[in-house]
């Protein structure tokens, strides 16, 4: 099997590109929203599965005044950037807060609330501000303002870690279990959380003057009569009839819920283009030493599942061989329920449930686990498959020698069953490594995590190219060397 | 002579199918036994169960040395007394004909490697391949590697060995050399059970022959006996048919 790499990219391209491309779009056809529900109380679902929040109310207000209907879709928040600058979406919502950087990449309407963020805590905790959270792991969601801010004062404030999780529910539930100690996110949207949970308290407001908009493309067609549609509607007092619908109260007269701003700019107007936005140098060298910690903490996980899963999958190999019938059957019911399950739902089994029985692990070794469990079973079906492949005669000869089990399996049949398995083996860690990249969702800050939270960060989506490439430039050279160790193995069947 | 096997009512069931029917069986030390019969007489299975490669009906009993051959401590004892000699050599082909060799002098003898190592290179030399020593099975004739695999029995010093239709995988210019081998070994006084589809080989070192046909022992006696004077019809037929062409 030989692989066009030179291929492969163009067509990953072209998927990217073709929202670009495609004809300009007809003035009746949808504008297109992403949002990151379950951001309370901006844009969440209530209990039918209809999108509602303030966000909600205010991007079907503006479809309504320009005539367009609107088309809300659910984004995770980092992966927001992307689809703005790439035109799958027009607009981005998950209150947003403008930043000098992300202006840098894409543009904002004028700002319609202003906040702060805000540290929340289990209520009896005894952390009742920042300054107890020295030698704590502290929470936020990946790339957000909170994340920033937090990453910005980890000194200061002394945090032994920042844990990036994709939204505020998984962030809360760690909260909850105790596995970190506070959350940082946004004020407005923790206090409404918190409102009806008395076992959480949002114990410090961070003054961080963040101000939250819409975000659009830079080369958006539609960002002016947006904007302009905001401004009608701040006029009218619509935009604060919604604080008053969502928060209870009207905002006050000075902040841009109530009167229209200025739409932010940035000094030089960067006109999008594809190098710009996808290698981006700038980025890609500012975020570069982030993708090597990745990169590091990726490797150290794959080779720690790939070993411990080696080690497992021989044992259950000979166990599911050898043993006695009970535990045959056991080995076996292992093998093909952690064959069947997906590697995502056990790791958040693994992360998230397991607490609750008082197993609480970090989320490096919560991934070690479900990879190695995994990959164990995988590797028991190619070990197996490895020693039934030896002649039986190999067998015979063995014990006709008068050679112990032990012998028999070390100086005999596992020699010739390695190299029978070592292709399997060499895709199977392949596969662990790739897979490493599902932990991220346990906040793990693995290759893909780091670069999803550079991307956000930067509002460029270039880490997340360089960290394809740097999956690539390990992993391509591995599924070369099998492929050529298949060819040889097959050439030389006559040994 | 003592007596150095004995199978006494030995049966054998794969399932509802009986592949032996109550063997009685004596081997003395230093005989040559040369067993005949057409295919799928139970030859192959008699023997096999001599060091429990298969294991037999729990009703009868076989003893080497004295010792009962069963899973169990027993087992290692018997089968470094018993060497074996396969149809398909069944040599390891990630070794090297030496280490092939060496391999139970040190795992089931617990020799050292030096000593192991001399032990081999006299059996090489013995059954004349000493050159080839640091080959790969696959870079042997057949010939070649049934006459190493006879050396790799040899190492454990085995009191009897069992060759299991020795000469059936070669090439027919191979099966001289490796006959060749067994006759001497024959001459030198080592108890063996073989068997074979040669005619003129078991005529000319077995002490005593063995006609098998559908698992029982039909008939035994001197390559005379039972070559020139059979007594059961079924010898008399099946002789016909593998003399006459």
């Amino acid at each position: 099997m030989k692989i066009n790499c030179f291929t492969v990219l163009k067509i990953v391209l072209l998927f990217l590109l073709w929202p670009m491309i495609s004809v300009a779009q007809e003035s009746n056809d949808p504008i297109v929203v992403g949002a990151n529900i379950g951001n309370v109380p901006w844009e969440f679902q209530n209990t039918d599965g209809t999108f509602i929040g303030f966000e909600i109310d205010l991007v079907n207000e503006i479809g309504k005044r320009l005539n367009r209907p609107v088309n809300i879709i659910n984004v995770p928040f980092n992966g927001l950037f992307a689809a703005v600058q790439s035109g799958r979406i027009d607009i981005a919502m998950s209150s947003i807060g403008i930043t000098d950087k992300r202006l840098e990449s894409v543009a904002f309407t004028q700002p319609f609330y202003d906040s702060d963020q805000s540290l929340t805590v289990v209520r009896g905790s005894g952390i009742t501000s920042l300054e107890d959270l020295r030698g704590q792991i502290v929470a936020a969601d990946t790339g957000s303002t909170g994340d920033i801010w937090a990453t910005a004062n980890q000194e200061k404030y002394g945090f032994a870690e920042i844990r990036r999780y994709e939204g505020l529910a998984p962030a809360m539930l760690d909260v909850v279990i105790g596995r970190v100690k506070g959350y940082i996110s946004d004020i407005p949207a923790l206090q409404y959380y918190t409102k009806d949970k008395p076992n959480l308290e949002v114990v410090e407001r961070i003054p961080t003057g963040g101000r939250y908009a819409l975000m659009l493309g830079k080369n958006s067609a539609i960002l002016n009569d947006v904007n302009d549609t905001i401004s009608i509607l701040k006029e009218e007092g619509f935009v604060n009839q919604l604080h008053l619908k969502w928060y209870g109260t009207l905002a006050e007269e000075s902040t841009s819920t109530a009167r229209v701003v200025p739409m932010p700019t940035t000094s030089d107007g960067l006109i999008f283009n594809f190098v710009e936005t996808f290698l981006n140098m700038d980025v890609f060298l500012q975020t570069y030493p982030m993708l090597i910690d990745g990169l590091f903490t990726t490797i150290q996980l794959g080779i720690l599942a790939i070993v411990a899963g080696l080690i497992l999958g021989l044992i259950l190999a000979l166990l599911k061989l050898y043993a006695h019938k009970a535990v045959r059957i056991i080995v076996k019911a292992y093998i093909d329920v952690f064959r069947s399950i997906p590697l995502l739902v056990l790791l958040i089994i693994i992360f998230y449930a397991l607490p609750f029985v008082g197993i609480s692990l970090s989320p490096f070794y919560a991934a070690a686990v479900a990879l190695t469990v995994v990959s164990g079973a995988y590797t028991a079906e190619i070990f197996r498959a490895g020693i039934e492949a030896i002649p039986k005669g190999q067998f015979e000869a063995s014990e006709a020698l008068g050679l112990s089990y032990k012998d028999m399996m070390v100086d005999v049949i596992l020699p010739q069953a390695i190299k029978v398995v070592i292709p399997p083996l060499t895709n199977n860690c392949i596969n662990v490594i790739k897979d490493t990249a599902l932990a991220s969702v346990v906040a793990m800050p693995d290759l893909l995590k780091q670069a999803t939270q550079a991307q956000a960060v930067a509002a460029n989506p270039t880490p997340l190219i360089a960290a394809a490439v740097i999956y690539l430039a390990f992993l391509l050279p591995l599924v070369l060397w099998v492929s050529g160790l298949e060819k040889k193995f097959k050439a030389g069947d006559t040994q | 002579m003592s007596t150095l096997i004995k199978l006494e009512t030995v049966n054998k069931h794969y399932g509802n199918f009986r592949a032996l029917t109550d063997i009685d069986l004596e081997i003395a030390e230093g005989e040559v036994v040369c067993v005949i019969g057409p295919s799928g007489s139970g030859k192959s299975t008699m023997i096999r169960c001599i060091n429990l490669l298969e294991e037999y009906d729990k009703s009868g009993t076989i003893k080497v040395e004295n010792v009962k051959v069963e899973k169990g401590r027993n087992l290692k004892k018997v089968r470094a007394d018993v060497g074996m000699v396969f149809q398909n050599f069944n040599l390891f082909p990630h070794l090297s004909i030496l280490d092939n060799v060496m391999l139970s002098p040190i795992k089931s003898k617990g020799l050292s490697k030096e000593k192991a190592k001399k032990v081999a290179v006299d059996l090489l030399t013995k059954v004349g391949i000493a050159e080839q020593a640091d080959k790969f099975p696959a870079q042997l004739s057949g010939g070649q590697q049934q006459r190493v695999a006879i050396a790799r029995a040899l190492a454990m010093e085995p009191k009897a060995l069992l060759f299991d239709e020795p000469t059936s995988a070669l090439d027919p210019e191979m099966v001289g050399e490796v006959l060749d081998v067994i006759k001497n070994l024959a001459a030198s006084g080592v108890t063996m059970i073989v068997v074979t589809h040669e005619m003129g080989f078991a005529r000319q070192v077995a002490d005593r022959v063995i006609f098998m046909d559908a698992g029982q022992i039909v008939e035994q006696g001197s390559p005379n006996e039972i070559f020139d004077n059979p007594k059961e019809e079924r010898t008399r037929n099946f002789l016909k048919a593998v003399l006459n062409h």
